[in-house]
Formats: C-alpha cells, sequence, structure tokens
C-alpha cells in the first residue's frame, strides 16, 4: 500500500502521493476526454476526444512532475 | 442466471453473485415517492451505530488515569488516529478534527467488519449509499474547511490555479484540477471501499459455497473440498487485512484532503 519510507517519512505519505498521482491521471483524462467529447458532439467530428484524453494526459503529468517531482 | 448453460449449475450447484447484495424490504417506508424502507443493511448500520455508541461509553463512562480493559483499547484507538494520522498528516491545528476521524474509522472498521463476523455475514461497506455519503460527508468538510480557512475566493483560486505555474498554462491545468478535487476525489474515496468489500465478500461466498458443495458431494471433489475450505479460513483471515487496511485508507486520505485545505499548497 504505502511505500516504505526513509526513518523521517511519516507513515501513509507515500499512500498520500500514489492516490493523489493516480487522482490527478484520472482528472485530467475525463477532464479534457470530456471537453473533446463535447466538442466532437458539437462540431460532428469524432478525432477531438482521442486529442483531448492526450491533452489530458499530458497536463496530468505535468502537475505530478510541478508538484512531486524532486526538486 | 440461465441455470441449464453453467455446467455446474446442472449438477445443482449455485455460484453466488450480485444478488448476496440484494436485500428486501422488512418495513416499508415511502415518504414523497422516495423509499425509505428498512432492510437488512439499514438494521446492520442501526446496530454498528449502536455498538460503536456503546463502546465508547462503556469505554469512558467512569475513566480511570491508568487505563485498563476496554477504556485501554478505545484509548490507543483514539491515540493512533491522533498520534499517526492526525499529527503526522494535519498537524497540531488539525486536532479539532480527531472525533471526525475517529468516527470516521470506526464507523468503516466496524461497517467492514460486519462482512466477517458471524452471523452478521454481510459488509455494510459493500452497498454504494454508505461509502457515497461517507465520502460527500468529508468532501463537504474539507471545501468548509478550505473556506472558513482562506476565504471563499482564495480557496477557490489556490484550488484551481496552483500557484507558481506559468500563466497560460492554467488553461490546461484548470480544468482538471476542478475535476480532480471536487469530483474525482469523492468519487475514487468511495469506489475503492465499495469495490474492495464487493470483491471480497464475493470472493468469501464462493469459496465457502464451493467448499460446502465439494465435501458433501460423493465424489473426488471432497478432497479438493478440503483444500478450498483450508484456503476459505485463510480468506477470512485476509478479508480481516483488507477491512483495516480500507478502514485506515478512507481516513487517512480525508484527513489529507483536510490538510490540503487548510494551508494553499503543500
Amino acid at each position: 500500500m504505502s511505500e516504505p519510507g526513509g526513518p523521517k517519512e511519516p507513515p501513509g505519505r507515500g499512500a498520500d502521493v500514489v492516490w493523489s498521482v493516480i487522482g490527478t491521471l484520472i482528472a485530467g483524462v475525463l477532464a479534457w476526454g470530456g471537453i473533446g467529447w463535447l466538442l466532437d458532439r458539437w462540431l460532428g467530428t469524432r478525432f477531438l476526444v482521442a486529442i483531448g484524453v492526450l491533452v489530458g494526459a499530458a497536463g496530468a503529468f505535468y502537475l505530478i512532475i510541478r508538484r512531486h517531482g524532486s526538486g | 442466471m440461465t441455470a441449464p448453460t453453467l455446467p455446474l449449475a446442472r449438477e445443482g450447484f449455485h455460484a453466488p453473485g450480485i444478488e448476496e447484495f440484494e436485500w428486501p424490504n422488512l418495513v416499508d417506508i415511502e415518504l414523497f415517492g422516495i423509499d425509505l424502507g428498512i432492510n437488512r443493511v439499514v438494521l446492520q448500520m442501526f446496530l454498528v451505530a449502536f455498538v460503536i455508541w456503546l463502546l465508547f461509553f462503556l469505554a469512558f463512562r467512569s475513566p480511570k488515569l491508568v487505563p485498563a480493559g476496554l477504556q485501554n483499547v478505545m484509548e490507543s484507538l483514539v491515540d493512533f488516529i491522533r498520534n499517526q494520522i492526525v499529527l503526522e498528516v494535519i498537524g497540531r491545528d488539525g486536532l479539532r478534527f480527531v472525533p471526525y476521524l475517529t468516527t470516521l474509522f470506526t464507523f468503516i472498521l466496524l461497517g467492514n467488519l460486519c462482512g466477517i463476523i458471524p452471523p452478521i455475514l454481510f459488509p455494510l461497506t459493500g452497498r454504494m449509499a454508505l461509502p457515497a455519503i461517507l465520502a460527500i460527508c468529508s468532501l463537504l468538510l474539507f471545501i468548509s474547511i478550505g473556506i472558513s480557512q482562506q476565504g471563499f475566493i482564495h480557496y477557490f483560486r489556490n484550488t484551481l490555479f496552483p500557484p507558481g505555474m506559468p500563466p497560460l498554462i492554467y488553461i490546461l491545468l484548470t480544468p482538471i484540477e476542478l475535476i480532480s478535487t471536487f469530483i474525482v476525489r469523492p468519487v475514487t474515496l468511495a469506489i475503492r471501499l465499495l469495490a474492495n468489500m464487493i470483491a471480497g465478500h464475493l470472493i468469501l461466498s464462493v469459496f465457502f459455497v464451493a467448499s460446502g458443495y465439494m465435501l458433501t458431494s460423493t465424489n473426488i471433489s471432497t478432497l479438493f473440498g478440503v483444500g478450498a475450505l483450508i484456503f476459505s479460513v485463510a480468506l477470512v483471515a485476509f478479508e480481516l487485512f483488507v477491512a483495516g487496511l480500507q478502514a485506515y485508507v478512507f481516513t487517512i486520505l480525508s484527513a489529507v484532503y483536510i490538510a490540503g485545505a487548510m494551508e494553499p499548497e503543500h
């Protein structure tokens, strides 16, 4: 479940980061996939949902790296 | 399920399925077209709530300076939530949430444990209503804490526009933050608990029903029945572990969300 942290690492911190990463990824794909899907319905196209999913995943990765990346 | 299509069903074996989770109303109550009927799950919920009240009442009715017996057990529980969850995740400012998180943890834990305590043998948290309501409680709690600690505008600006990013990137990130904070958080809280309890209950039901079926059959499968029974007992121990773990995860993530709402960016 939680990562085996170092001696100073409080228990549960690992789980916190893991779920935050998963949540952000799901949210990215849902948010931009949803926007793409709505645009598809509006414009009558079929490819925008796929682009939306990719954009959302990219945005989620960016957010995760900025928030949890070692720095 | 259409019985004749399954080879085992033809011999009289009926594998437990999702219908294990459906209970008929014992008392029919309808209010404004909403079904408020009382079924077994509702009774179980009353029972769990009463047991929790009883445990805390008996433990702290006449507290001793040197705790013994039940008081000792319940004090270690509160200490665990206070030290391992609240102080570690939120810090000293979070001590006022110890009562909420302790109640949450105890209720989920006992609700989960109902799945392996005879003669109840049905996890309270295996029905969506309960995890959903608890997740909504945590959602409303962390939103209201955010608003009261940071102010309405500050809270939503800090949440939807995480500070320290290039301005243009907000077009990309704000929809993600909106969905992730206010939708994905409560939904994953509820589904994680629900799915774990449904899966656990189904596995236990299938294993015990199958063990019983094989043990009472008169051919070679009786031998396999012994193995299945031993494995079923091991699975009960595993479910005990899952019950504790899921209660802990739900509580610690609620604490993490509260901590996130109290300070703008951690």
